[in-house]
C-alpha cells in the first residue's frame, strides 16, 4: 500500500519531450498490450484463488508453522491485489480512451453528414432553376430576346396612349369656353327665375376657402336664411388669393423669428426702440384676422337693416363680429340717443352678461402674457365684438370646467342658435330704433305716448318733462358728494352694471321738482328700465324718508308689465315716464294740508280718488283706474 | 386683465324682476308662533314668509337659516296685520282675515282654515284691516282698519258681535286694557278712543293734535300706533310720543323724538318705538333717550318680542319695515343678523 501510494507520489515514467518529471499512467496503456494485461489478469486471479484455498488449508489444519505460512502466502496475495488493482486502473483508462476516440470520429462525422445535406439542398435548388429556365425555353424563343420583345411592345403603347391623352386635352380645352358661353347665355334665365345659381356656385367657391367658423357660419346662415328668414342675405368679402396664400410652407415666417431671436439677443440701448416695435408687431401678429369674412344682413319691417361682419382671429381661433345700423331715411341723432345705435355698445349683452369685452377663449390668456396684451377690450374698436353668441354661431364652444386643446367648428351648436340669435338681433335693432325715435321726443319735453296705450293714463296729465339727459355710469354711482345719493339702493342690488346705460329725467310742476334717475338694460324692454326718485318740494324727499316716494318707485319698476304696451313693447320706457307724471300729479294734489300755514294749497286737488291715505304707512292713491277714471289703492 | 375680475351672475329678465321686488318691499307685521320656536312676517306683497328663529340663533347657524323656511301667498293685498292665538295664526290685510293652523303651516302648500270678512257699509273699495287684537277672555278678535269701525269676531262661531262707531276717519292700530277689559284705537282722525267691550261705548277720547305740547301739524294729526300698561297709554304718529296718564287725560312725558313713530311697546321698564328712521328707540318712563340702536331699514313699521315661555333661547326683538329684511336684536345693545325675504 505504501509503495502503491509512493507510486502515485514519486515520478516513475519519464515523457519523452522531458519537460518535467511526473508518471502517467495513459502513456503507460498505449506501451502495454491489452492481450497480455488480459492473460495477466487471469493468471493473478487463478493464483489469488490458489493462495485463498492454501491459507484456508494451513487455518483449517492449524499447528505451529501455519501462522509463517499464512503470513507469506498473505503477502502474496497482496501483491496479486495490487496487480488487479493496476490492471483495473488500466482498464479504465483504455475504456475512457476508447470513448473518447469515439466521440471525436462520431463528430467528424457529423460535421460531414451536415456537409452532405447542404449540398444536397443546393443540388435540388439548382435543378429546380434548371427545370424552369428549361421551360422557359420551351415557348420556343430564346430567354434574352423575349425580354426585348416586351420592352418593344411597352414602347409603342405608352407613345399611343399619349396620343390619346393629347386629343382628350384638346377637347376638354375646347370645351371649357362653350360651357362658360352657356352660363353667361343663362345668366339672363337665373335673373329671370330668381334662381341665382351663378352667384351662389361662386360664392360657394369663395367659401371652400373660408377658415372652419366662419364656414360653419356662413352654411348655417344660408341655410337659415333660406329656409325662414327671406329678409337675411348672406355674402363673403375679403381676398382669396391671401387666403390661398395663407397655406404657404411656413419658411418664410420661421425665417423671419429667427432673424428677429438674434436681433433680440443683441439687444444694447440702441435698440430698445425696435423691441417695442417687435412687440408691437407680434401683437399685431396675434390678433391677425382671417383675410375673408362674412357679411349678414338683416333687413327689418321698416326698412332698417343691421348689417353685421363676422372675422376670424385666427391664432386666437375666436370669432368677432362689427355691427352697423343702417336706415331708410337718414337718422338725426339726439344728444342723449348717443350709445343707442352705436356699433360699440348696440349689441352689448343681447344675451344677459354677454358683453364682449373679454376673450371667450381662456388658452388666449397665455397668448396675451407673452406678447403683453392685457385685455382684448383695447382692441375691440378695431377687431370687432368676441360675444359668445358670435362663437356659438361660429360652432365654437369653450367649455371652463374642461378646457379643450383644440375646439373644432361644430355645425349642430350653430344650427342650434341661429334662429333665437336672428331674432334676438332683430328685436333689439327695433328696440334700439324706437328708443332713438322717442329719445328725440323726449328732449323736447314730449312724452310720446301712443294711442293705444292712451287708457293707462287720466286724460289730464300736468306735470311735465323738462329734461332728458344721458349720465355717464360713474356719476350714477353712489359717492356722498355727489348729487345721485339716492341711487344707493340699485348700486347695492347690482343692478348697475357697466354695460347698461343711464339717463336723468326731470319732471316739473309749479315748484316741485321731480328728479329720475334711470338705468337702461341693454336688454330692454325685456328687462325694464329702473327709476330711482328724488323730490324736492317742502324738503328732500326720496324712498329713504317718505315712504309715497317709495311706492312711486314701486308703481313703475316693479307693476311695469301692465305699462308694456302691445308687442314688442317699445312703448315701456315713455309710459313709465308718463306714469312718473300722473304719479307726481298725485302726490301733490293729494298733500295733507298743514293747518298751521296760511294760504291754500300749492296743488288743488284734481284728481278723483276714493280715499285720500290707506294702511299703515298712509299710502297716497296711485293707482289709475279705467275708464272710470278714479284713482285708488293697489 | 383678463383674468383678474370676477363677474356678477349675468342677471336675466326673471332675476332683475325678483331683485326690484325685494328692493320695494315692505314688512308690515310680524307674529311669533305659540312654542315661541318660529316667527311670520308679512309684506305688501301678500306673501307670508316662515323664519325659524331657533335655527338661525342656533350655533351651527348658516347663510341658509336667514332665509324664510316656508313662504306663501296669504292674501291679495298686502298683508297688514298678524297675531297668534295659542294654535293659529290670524292675518289680516286687504278686507278679510284668514286663519292658519300653525301646526300646518311649514308644510308647503298650506291652505287656511277659514277666512272672515266683517260687514262693511261700503262697497264701492274693500277697506283694509290694518290692527287685529285678540280678547282671551272673550275668546274674540277685534278687527279694526279702513271703513272706521271696530268689528269683535267671535273666535268660536266666526260671528261678528259688534261693531263700534266713532272714528271719522280710518283706524291704524289698537290695544287691549286687560282689566275692564277696555280697547283703545288710534285712528288718522287723530283720535284715541276707549271703548268699553261690555256695553260697546266709547268711554274716552283723547285727541291728541289739540294738546300743544305733543301736536305736531307739518307731520299731521294721525295716531299711528298706541300700547297701554294698566293706567299708562303711549302713543306717537304725526303728533309727538307722548306717555298719558289715562285717568286723567293728560300727557306726562313727551318724547323727543321728531321722526313719526309708527310701532310703540313697553317692556319692563322701557318703552321701545320704532318709525320713519332706522333706528330701534329705548325710551326712559322719564322720557330720557337711553339707546339707539340701527337696523338695516331706512323705516320700521313693526316691533315684536318673543316671550313666548316654551322658547326662552328664542327671546328676541325682531324689528322689520322698509326692505325686504327683519332684524333680530338677541339683546337690545345692538343688532345680530338680519332674517331676509
Amino acid at each position: 500500500m505504501s509503495s502503491e501510494s509512493s507510486k502515485k507520489r514519486k515520478p516513475k515514467v519519464i515523457r519523452s519531450d522531458g519537460e518535467g518529471k511526473y508518471y502517467s499512467e495513459e502513456a503507460e496503456v498505449d506501451l502495454r498490450d491489452p492481450g497480455r494485461d488480459y492473460e495477466l489478469y487471469k493468471y493473478t486471479c487463478q493464483e489469488l484463488q490458489r493462495l485463498m484455498a492454501e491459507i484456508q488449508d494451513l487455518k483449517s489444519r492449524g499447528g505451529k508453522d501455519v501462522a509463517v505460512e499464512i503470513e507469506d502466502r498473505r503477502i502474496q496475495s497482496c501483491v496479486h491485489f495490487m496487480t488487479l488493482k493496476k490492471l483495473n486502473r488500466l482498464a479504465h483508462i483504455r475504456l475512457k480512451k476508447g470513448r473518447d476516440q469515439t466521440h471525436e470520429a462520431k463528430q467528424k462525422v457529423d460535421a460531414y453528414h451536415l456537409q452532405l445535406q447542404n449540398l444536397l439542398y443546393e443540388v435540388m435548388h439548382l435543378q429546380k432553376e434548371i427545370t424552369k429556365c428549361l421551360e422557359f425555353n420551351d415557348s420556343g424563343v430564346s430567354f434574352p430576346n423575349r425580354l426585348a420583345e416586351k420592352y418593344r411592345e411597352c414602347l409603342s403603347n405608352k407613345e399611343k396612349i399619349l396620343k390619346e391623352i393629347e386629343v382628350k386635352k384638346e377637347y376638354l380645352s375646347s370645351l371649357q369656353p362653350r360651357l362658360n358661353s352657356i352660363m353667361q347665355a343663362s345668366l339672363p334665365v337665373q335673373e329671370y327665375l330668381f334662381m341665382p345659381f351663378d352667384q351662389a356656385h361662386k360664392q360657394y367657391e369663395t367659401a371652400r376657402h373660408l377658415p372652419p367658423p366662419l364656414y360653419v357660419l356662413f352654411v348655417q346662415a344660408t341655410a337659415y336664411g333660406q329656409a325662414c328668414d327671406k329678409t337675411l342675405s348672406v355674402a363673403i368679402e375679403g381676398s382669396v388669393d391671401e387666403a390661398k396664400a395663407l397655406f404657404k410652407p411656413p419658411e418664410d415666417s420661421q425665417d423671419d423669428e429667427s432673424d428677429s431671436d438674434a436681433e433680440e439677443e443683441q439687444t444694447t440701448k440702441r435698440r430698445r426702440p425696435t423691441l417695442g416695435v417687435q412687440l408691437d408687431d407680434k401683437r399685431k401678429e396675434m390678433l391677425k384676422r382671417h383675410p375673408l369674412s362674412v357679411m349678414l344682413d338683416l333687413k327689418c319691417k321698416d326698412d332698417s337693416v343691421l348689417h353685421l361682419t363676422f372675422y376670424y382671429l385666427m391664432n386666437l381661433n375666436i370669432m368677432t363680429v362689427k355691427a352697423k345700423v343702417t336706415t331708410a331715411t337718414e337718422l338725426i341723432t339726439p344728444i342723449s340717443a348717443g350709445d343707442l345705435l352705436s356699433p360699440d355698445s348696440v349689441l352689448s349683452c343681447l344675451y344677459p352678461g354677454d358683453h364682449g369685452k373679454k376673450t371667450p377663449n381662456p388658452a388666449n390668456q397665455y397668448q396675451f402674457d407673452k406678447v403683453g396684451i392685457l385685455t382684448l377690450r383695447d382692441y375691440v374698436l378695431d377687431l370687432g365684438h368676441p360675444y359668445l353668441w358670435v362663437q356659438k354661431l361660429g360652432g365654437l364652444h369653450f367649455p371652463k370646467e374642461q378646457p379643450q386643446h383644440t375646439v373644432i367648428a361644430d355645425h349642430s351648436l350653430s344650427a342650434s342658435h341661429m334662429e333665437t340669435t336672428m331674432k334676438l338681433l332683430k328685436t333689439r335693432v327695433q328696440s334700439r330704433l324706437a328708443l332713438h325715435k322717442q329719445f328725440a321726443s323726449l328732449e323736447h319735453g314730449i312724452v310720446p305716448v301712443t294711442s293705444d296705450c292712451q287708457y293707462l293714463f287720466p286724460a289730464k296729465v300736468v306735470s311735465r318733462l323738462v329734461k332728458w339727459v344721458t349720465i355717464a355710469h360713474e356719476d350714477y354711482l353712489v359717492t356722498p358728494a355727489l348729487p345721485l345719493h339716492f341711487t344707493k339702493d340699485i348700486v347695492e342690488a347690482g343692478l348697475a352694471e357697466d354695460t347698461n346705460l343711464y339717463y336723468m329725467a326731470l319732471v316739473e310742476r309749479g315748484t316741485a321738482k321731480l328728479q329720475a334717475a334711470v338705468v337702461l338694460n341693454p336688454g330692454y324692454s325685456s328687462i325694464p328700465p329702473i327709476f330711482q326718485l328724488c323730490l324736492n318740494w317742502k324738503g328732500e324727499k326720496t324712498n329713504s324718508n317718505d315712504d309715497n316716494i317709495r311706492a312711486m318707485e314701486s308703481e313703475v319698476n316693479v307693476c311695469y308689465k301692465e305699462l308694456c304696451g302691445p308687442r314688442p313693447s317699445h312703448q315701456l320706457l315713455t309710459n313709465q315716464l308718463q306714469r312718473l307724471c300722473v304719479l307726481l300729479d298725485v302726490y301733490l294734489e293729494t298733500d295733507s294740508h298743514d293747518d298751521s300755514v296760511e294760504g291754500p294749497k300749492e296743488f288743488p286737488q284734481e284728481k278723483m280718488c276714493l280715499r285720500l291715505f290707506r294702511g299703515p304707512s298712509r299710502m297716497k292713491p296711485f293707482k289709475y283706474n279705467h275708464p272710470q277714471g278714479f284713482f285708488s289703492h293697489r | 386683465m383678463e383674468r383678474a375680475v370676477p363677474h356678477a351672475v349675468p342677471l336675466g329678465q326673471m332675476e332683475v324682476f325678483q331683485a326690484l321686488q325685494r328692493l320695494h318691499m315692505t314688512i308690515f307685521s310680524q307674529s311669533v308662533s305659540p312654542c315661541g320656536k318660529f316667527l311670520a312676517a308679512g309684506n305688501n306683497y301678500g306673501q307670508i314668509a316662515i323664519f325659524s328663529l331657533s335655527a338661525a340663533l342656533s350655533s351651527e347657524a348658516k347663510e341658509e337659516s336667514k332665509n324664510p323656511v316656508v313662504t306663501f301667498q296669504a292674501h291679495d293685498g298686502p298683508v297688514y296685520s298678524m297675531v297668534s292665538t295659542d294654535r293659529h295664526l290670524l292675518s289680516a290685510g286687504d278686507g278679510e282675515v284668514k286663519a292658519w293652523l300653525w301646526a300646518e303651516i311649514l308644510k308647503k302648500g298650506c291652505k287656511e282654515l277659514w277666512r272672515r270678512q266683517p260687514p262693511y257699509r261700503t262697497s264701492l273699495e274693500v277697506p283694509e284691516i290694518n290692527a287685529l287684537l285678540l280678547v282671551p277672555k272673550e275668546n274674540s278678535l277685534i278687527l279694526a282698519g279702513g271703513d272706521c269701525q271696530l268689528h269683535t269676531m267671535d273666535l268660536e262661531t266666526g260671528a261678528f258681535t259688534r261693531a263700534l262707531r266713532g272714528h271719522t276717519d280710518y283706524i291704524h292700530c289698537l290695544a287691549l286694557r286687560e282689566r275692564s277689559p277696555e280697547v283703545l284705537s288710534g285712528g288718522e282722525d287723530g283720535a284715541v278712543r276707549l271703548w268699553d267691550l261690555r256695553t260697546a261705548k266709547e268711554v274716552q277720547t283723547i285727541e291728541v293734535y289739540k294738546h300743544e305740547e305733543c301736536s305736531r301739524p307739518h307731520n299731521g294729526r294721525w295716531i299711528g300706533c298706541l300700547a297701554t300698561d294698566s293706567d299708562w297709554m303711549v302713543c306717537g304718529g304725526g303728533p309727538a310720543l307722548t306717555l298719558w296718564h289715562l285717568r286723567s287725560s293728560t300727557p306726562t312725558t313727551i318724547f323727543p323724538m321728531r321722526a313719526p313713530q309708527k310701532h310703540v311697546t313697553f317692556y319692563q321698564d322701557l318703552i321701545l318705538s320704532a318709525g320713519q328712521g332706522r333706528c330701534v328707540n329705548q325710551w326712559q318712563l322719564s322720557g330720557e333717550l337711553k339707546a339707539q340702536v340701527p337696523g338695516s331699514s331706512p323705516g320700521l313699521l313693526s316691533l315684536s318680542l318673543n316671550q313666548q315661555p316654551a322658547a326662552p333661547e328664542c327671546k328676541v326683538l325682531t324689528a322689520a319695515g322698509n326692505s325686504c329684511r327683519v332684524d333680530v336684536f338677541t339683546n337690545l345693545g345692538y343688532r345680530a343678523f338680519s332674517l331676509s325675504f
